[in-house]
């Protein structure tokens, strides 16, 4: 049992870290899209890109790019109530 | 072309189809008439077969698996094995297949004063390559003629398909800011080139020319 849960951890923990790189890079890649529109938009004038790194700055502190995490988190508590649901109900 | 394209996705539909039908829990309403234990030696037929009981050793050729045998509203026979999935795939974490078996047992009842039962099980029942389908749990109804609506199945589907169109604009995404500018980058340069040759060539030919009789 400690073996394949061991192995169902190890492949879940690195096929999920997968998802959360290219979900983290998907994220960033709309917010600074949509800082550039609205930098063209607002005609907020100055630097583009200093506008755009200050902004994904901001971002980079956020709390929405923190809920990215929930990539690793939603599938524990799934399987774990799936565990409980199927075995113990 | 026209015909490999079809052809592309009814085998891509059938495939992706036939696995979920295969792997997605399914309710059958039966009537319990008989549970056994069974030696099996799997062979041929072994990706129908689960692995034995969680925390066992996993190396034996042969084992023992348990059945429950039941019978169908319409009089048909259906028979379900009863195996732990465990840590493995399909992701149900079935590990309680030994107290299955006990409520399936205390459920057995006759053809005269039948207790209806409804079955969730996933996989399929084949008599050519000896395999069946998986029973996860059952609970007891009170007649044959209920309707059972597969919620499990719809909110299964439904995720499926958001996960694949948040990939499917993850791509697009990913296209439009990170690969269609670097294929205009490359059109640019091309473009460089092409005028430097035709530029070089200009003057190859007037070199040329400058020998031809006037």
């Amino acid at each position: 049992m400690v073996f394949a849960l061991a192995r169902l951890a190890l492949m879940g923990f690195v096929g999920l870290s997968v998802i959360y790189v290219l979900v983290s890079i998907y994220s960033r890649s709309v917010r600074r899209e949509r800082l550039e529109e609205r930098w063209e938009a607002e005609q907020i004038g100055g630097d583009r890109e200093e506008f755009v790194r200050a902004g994904l700055a901001e971002y980079d502190g956020s709390v929405r790019r923190k809920l990215i995490l929930g990539v690793y988190v939603v599938p524990v508590i799934v399987i774990g109530t799936l565990i409980y649901a199927i075995n113990y109900w | 072309m026209r015909y490999v394209k079809w052809a592309f996705w009814s085998v891509l539909i059938l495939v992706v189809g036939g696995f979920l039908h295969y792997t997605m829990p399914q309710q059958d309403i039966v009537r319990i008439v008989n549970t056994e234990v069974r030696r099996v030696d799997v062979g041929e037929n072994k990706i129908f077969w689960a692995q034995t009981d969680v925390a066992n050793t996993p190396t034996t050729v042969n084992r023992d698996v348990r059945f429950i045998e039941t019978i169908r509203p319409n009089g048909k026979p259906i028979v379900y094995r009863n195996e732990d999935t465990g840590w493995g795939w399909p992701p149900y974490f079935k590990l309680d297949s030994s107290n299955l078996q006990a409520e399936a047992s205390d459920r057995i009842s006759s053809r005269d004063n039948p207790q209806w039962v409804v079955m969730r099980h996933y996989g399929w029942r084949n008599e050519f390559i000896s395999i069946f389908p998986n029973a996860v749990d059952l609970r007891p109804i009170d007649g044959p003629d209920v309707t059972l609506i597969p919620w499990l199945n719809i909110v299964i589907l439904v995720v499926f398909l958001v996960l694949i169109l948040v990939a499917r604009q993850m791509w697009l995404q990913f296209r439009e800011r990170s690969i269609d500018p670097l294929v205009e980058d490359a059109g640019e340069a091309w473009d460089k080139v092409d005028a430097f040759a035709e530029r070089k060539k200009g003057r190859l030919r007037r070199w040329f020319d400058s020998w031809k009789p006037k």
